[in-house]
């Protein structure tokens, strides 16, 4: 059952491989991340009723199950902008039909790896699975083979394969640490979080560090985050969506699962003050970044750090009410970023530029586009009735409990100076007069209005997933 | 002190001083032959340097006694060494206490006075070669005492004879890396200091290129007979050096047979190690005087990695 | 001392002077060779410990590893340095004596962060950690202080080499399973970035200073 996930997004891959590419091999992609989505429902209806499923290297529990979700979602608002994307691209001869297939293959890839990685129960295999994402989104992220494209891609190779070399050193010294202690499957998830006492201290010590710079770097966290924005700039707007609406979630997943580990060996303070310092240092760099922005896309990849960090700082206070927001935040982040992406590529296929300076009046000229970023920046900042200002009062509120004043009060800060800082930015895009007004296609509206619904009525009710997030969250509370 | 070993140390002299000029003969005969020309025999360099005794012995009006002193200094310096460093005899005189340091030093301090009297020529030229000749000394220095500290570890002494003892009864010791990476760095140091290619061409009287050369461009007659036996003395005692401690085999412990061998055997080495030199400068070119400080350095990074590893593997 | 831990010294010495070598270097064609004879040190490495701990898997690393880290991934980028034959570091941004000196004190720092580790490992091969680290070390240096794209590349891979020599070191190496995926994705991650460098060459991209149009 397990393996069955990797299957339609496997098929669709080949067959765009192979055959040559037309509108159904996009939407073929579509209908392979539908059905990751749906059997990640199926998987989370049968770990709520059974428990975790395991399956060789690869286990099912509730957080993997949850992770399969939002990865489906995400996927299935990306691959069906895809289609439109891909159709425009090929029809102005933007790229060739091969460049079209080759984008379609990667997609999928993409997508499987990711899957791979939040469903992996073996640190090795993990690391595998995060490495495999970086080697097949290089080539999304240069899709346009623009100068600036290609140098983005550069870096973005160069800078998270040097994070991946030092998470794979992590890797080691947690193998280390568990045939040191005689563990008779050493990189197993489970037995490693089993077994987290009987680890040696001081190299747990060393291996966590290395593991949270490593996997931080695809998290967009300080200090080896100069990629993002760069990567995120360039990239298509469906590969954007994807990268920063589930890449990145699933790199922090993977940051606190092994946090349960540390925990385990070494006691609470040295991960929680390890990986406050970085969420902190990465929000603050985020918030500062955000202020000076002129570029719309830059603009949405700083946002994205400015959530990793929010998350990251509940994920170092920890408890399972911390962790419920993180996951909350989790799928209502990939969703309103998502939307907000594929409009940033909207707002550059019909404008040209994402300057925000010379987008003045996008609310008048171009209603649709223009809406819809608007409830997107609403949704983003954390206002009602979005989810994700559930899931920031959530994990503002379990910092407090935990007695960490200071720190909800440093995050409400920072949060503040962002709000501002969007809302400014937005009203140099949206406002000001413009002579015409031109309607948008209904294939770009109900997607991206579809998933803000989506987002509303996670944090209105919460149904069916609130179960869900629990067991997640106990996972790696 | 006894007398056997005084008798083995002034053997040992008379080696290296008949056979220093004989080496320069073997080594441009190769390189003729190499560069497809028949070249001079091999006693020419003795030849020159008899020739050149006769000759009127003429200094720069402005020099000092720096400048007269300079050529004994060099002999002086590279004679004591002769004397006293295990290249035949594994029992030269003082043999307890030939350190590694000191005879590298003593070694060196030829250098040194040789470069002073370039400058107290006051010439451009002699200035031009002092300041360079120095500039290599600085670099080449640290890469020495380095190189002696990675060799003189697996004894925790830095008594010569007592490495080069040590090396012939463990042979292990002599291909660990410790040992390889020192002996490399070494090799920089050698070319370096002996003034040969890539670091220097000894055949070349071009300004630009010049080091050496530039140095010892005033010396005339006698003087000039003394300074260039006394640089190939020095030549003839790094490389039996080197050959002492990459493969330490055949140095007579003690006998007057035991001693024949020895300097059958040394002169053997240092002749294959001559022409070897030889071959590797016919197939490179010098470096330019820029890029030096990069070959050193790799030289003295060499050392460090030889140290590093030596600890390590204790 | 014994003649396997002489050997392994030796092996492992191998792969961090290949790594200095490549720092000391400029000709691309050089600093590639060094490359070779760092994978062939790390094969040897592998090889050494499969026949002291009699590991078959062990003996299917040591063989992946010399063929994609020796062979396959040096072939992949000779192709580029054959393009341009005299192509050299001309001017990096540390020069190379003080490369030298920096990699001499990257390695020590590598000593003494190595500590832990070596401590719990133990044996001949504990004792080389700080080599395995030094590497890797000096890899990231390399990134950092040359101008060439493909310079950048190599020092990724001295990174990788390194992380490798410690993962043989400290556990004779990680189960066949994740050394093999992790082989595999190296050396597609090369693949890409030879695409990529290829593709940035097309439009003149040599020197990684030229890549300055992203930023804020």
């Amino acid at each position: 059952m397990v393996f069955a996930l990797f299957a339609a997004p496997l098929v669709a891959g080949l067959v765009a491989l192979a055959a040559p590419w037309r509108r159904a091999v996009a939407w073929l992609g579509a209908l392979a991340a539908g059905i990751v989505l749906a059997l990640g429902i199926a998987l989370a209806a049968r770990v709520e009723a059974s428990g975790p499923l395991n399956d060789g290297v690869l286990r099912v529990d509730a957080l993997g199950a949850f992770m399969v979700i939002v990865i489906g979602a995400v996927s299935v608002l990306a691959t069906v902008r895809s289609v439109s994307y891909l159709t425009d691209d090929v029809a102005s001869g933007h790229s060739t039909r091969r460049h079209a297939a080759r984008y379609s293959m990667l997609v999928q890839a993409f997508i499987a790896t990711m899957l791979l990685a939040v469903v992996a129960n073996n640190v090795g295999v993990l690391w595998v699975a995060i490495e495999a994402t970086t080697v097949v989104t290089t080539f999304l992220v240069g899709h346009h083979r623009t100068p600036s494209a290609l140098e983005a891609s550069w870096k973005y190779i160069i800078i998270c394969s040097v994070g991946i070399a030092i998470a794979f050193l992590g890797t080691v010294l947690v193998y280390l640490a568990g045939v040191h202690a005689h563990l008779a499957s050493p990189l197993d998830l489970t037995t490693l979080v089993a077994h987290a006492g009987q680890l040696n201290a001081p190299v747990v010590r060393v291996a966590f560090t290395l593991l949270v710079l490593g996997y931080g770097t695809k998290a967009g966290l300080v200090p080896l985050f100069s990629w993002l924005p760069d990567a995120h700039g360039q990239a298509p707007a469906p590969v954007s969506a994807l990268m920063s609406g589930v890449l990145l979630s699933v790199a922090l997943s993977a940051i606190l699962r092994l946090r349960v580990v540390a925990v385990g060996a070494l006691g609470p303070t040295f991960p929680r003050v390890l990986v406050l310092v970085i969420g902190l240092a990465t929000l603050v760099v985020a918030a500062s970044m955000l202020l000076v922005q002129r570029d719309l896309k830059r603009m949405l990849a700083y946002s994205t750090m400015e959530n990793m960090g929010i998350m990251t700082v509940a994920g170092a206070v920890g408890g399972p009410l911390a962790l419920s927001g993180v996951l909350l935040h989790v799928l209502g982040h990939g969703l309103v970023k998502g939307v907000l992406f594929l409009d940033a590529g909207e707002v550059l296929r019909l404008e040209g530029t994402t300057r925000l300076g010379a987008l003045g009046g996008l609310l008048a000229r171009r209603p649709a586009v223009g809406g819809l970023f608007a409830l997107g920046l609403a949704g983003l900042v954390g206002l009602p009735p979005f989810s994700l200002f559930l899931s920031e009062l959530t994990m503002l509120r379990a910092e407090a409990d935990a007695g960490l004043w200071w720190i909800a009060g440093d995050v409400l800060a920072v949060l503040a100076v962002v709000v501002a800082a969007m809302f400014a930015h937005a009203r140099t895009m949206l406002l000001g007069p413009s002579d015409a007004s031109t309607t948008s296609p209904v294939s770009f509206v109900v997607p991206l209005g579809l998933a803000l619904g989506a987002a509303v009525w996670i944090g209105l009710v919460a149904w069916p997933l609130a179960h869900l997030i629990a067991l997640a969250a106990r996972v790696v509370a | 002190m006894n007398a056997t070993r005084l008798v083995a140390g002034a053997l040992q002299l008379a080696l290296v001083v008949l056979g220093g000029p004989l080496l320069l003969g073997l080594m441009r005969r190769v390189r003729s032959r190499l560069e497809g020309r028949d070249g001079p025999r091999i006693t020419q360099p003795w030849r020159d340097l008899v020739k050149l005794a006769t000759k009127q012995r003429v200094r720069p009006t402005e020099s000092s006694w720096i400048f007269g002193l300079a050529p004994l200094v060099v002999v002086a310096t590279a004679g004591a060494v002769a004397v006293l460093a295990p290249l035949a005899t594994l029992a030269p005189p003082l043999a307890n206490s030939t350190d590694f340091v000191a005879v590298i030093f003593t070694l060196l301090v030829g250098s040194v006075v040789l470069a002073l009297a370039a400058l107290d020529t006051g010439t451009a030229f002699g200035g031009m070669g002092a300041s360079r000749a120095l500039t290599i000394g600085a670099l080449v220095e640290p890469a020495l005492l380095v190189a002696v500290l990675a060799l003189s570890l697996p004894l925790h002494s830095t008594n010569l004879v007592a490495i080069v003892a040590d090396g012939a009864r463990h042979a292990p010791v002599l291909v660990g890396p410790s040992h390889l990476l020192a002996l490399g760095s070494f090799v920089v140091v050698i070319l370096a200091e002996s003034g040969r290619l890539p670091v220097d061409n000894p055949s070349t009287h071009l300004e630009l290129t010049m080091i050496f050369e530039a140095l010892i461009l005033e010396y005339s007659g006698p003087d000039l007979a003394l300074v260039t036996l006394g640089e190939s003395m020095r030549l003839v005692i790094w490389l039996g050096l080197f050959a002492n401690l990459a493969a330490p085999w055949g140095v007579a412990a003690s006998g007057a047979g035991g001693f024949a061998l020895g300097a059958a055997v040394l002169v053997a080495k240092v002749a294959v190690l001559g022409v070897a030199v030889t071959v590797f400068e016919v197939t490179t070119a010098k470096l330019r005087l820029f890029r030096l400080p990069e070959l050193l350095a790799g030289g003295f990074i060499l050392a460090v990695f030889g140290v590093v590893t030596g600890a390590v593997m204790r | 001392m014994s003649g396997f831990a002489n050997a392994l010294a030796s092996a492992a010495v191998v792969v961090t002077v290949a790594a200095v070598v490549a720092l000391w270097r400029r000709r691309l064609r050089s600093i590639l060779l060094a490359l070779v004879v760092q994978g062939v040190g790390l094969g040897a490495v592998a090889t050494l410990l499969a026949v002291h701990e009699r590991d078959a898997g062990l003996v299917v690393v040591a063989a992946l590893v010399l063929g994609v880290k020796a062979v396959l991934i040096p072939a992949l980028l000779a192709r580029v340095a054959s393009a341009s034959p005299d192509a050299r570091e001309s001017d990096p941004l540390v020069n190379v004596p003080a490369s030298l000196v920096i990699a001499g004190l990257l390695t020590l720092v590598a000593f003494v962060a190595a500590r832990p580790i070596v401590a719990i490992v133990g044996g001949p091969s504990g004792r080389l950690v700080p080599l395995g680290l030094a590497t890797v070390l000096i890899g990231f240096f390399m990134m950092v202080a040359r101008r060439r794209a493909l310079s950048q590349i190599v020092g990724l891979l001295l990174v990788d080499n390194g992380v490798a020599l410690t993962a043989f070191l400290v556990t004779s190496g990680v189960p066949v399973i994740v050394e093999l995926g992790s082989s595999l994705d190296i050396l597609f991650g090369v693949v890409v970035l030879r695409v990529l460098f290829a593709r940035l060459s097309a439009i003149g991209v040599r020197d990684l200073d030229q890549l300055a149009s992203l930023h804020d």
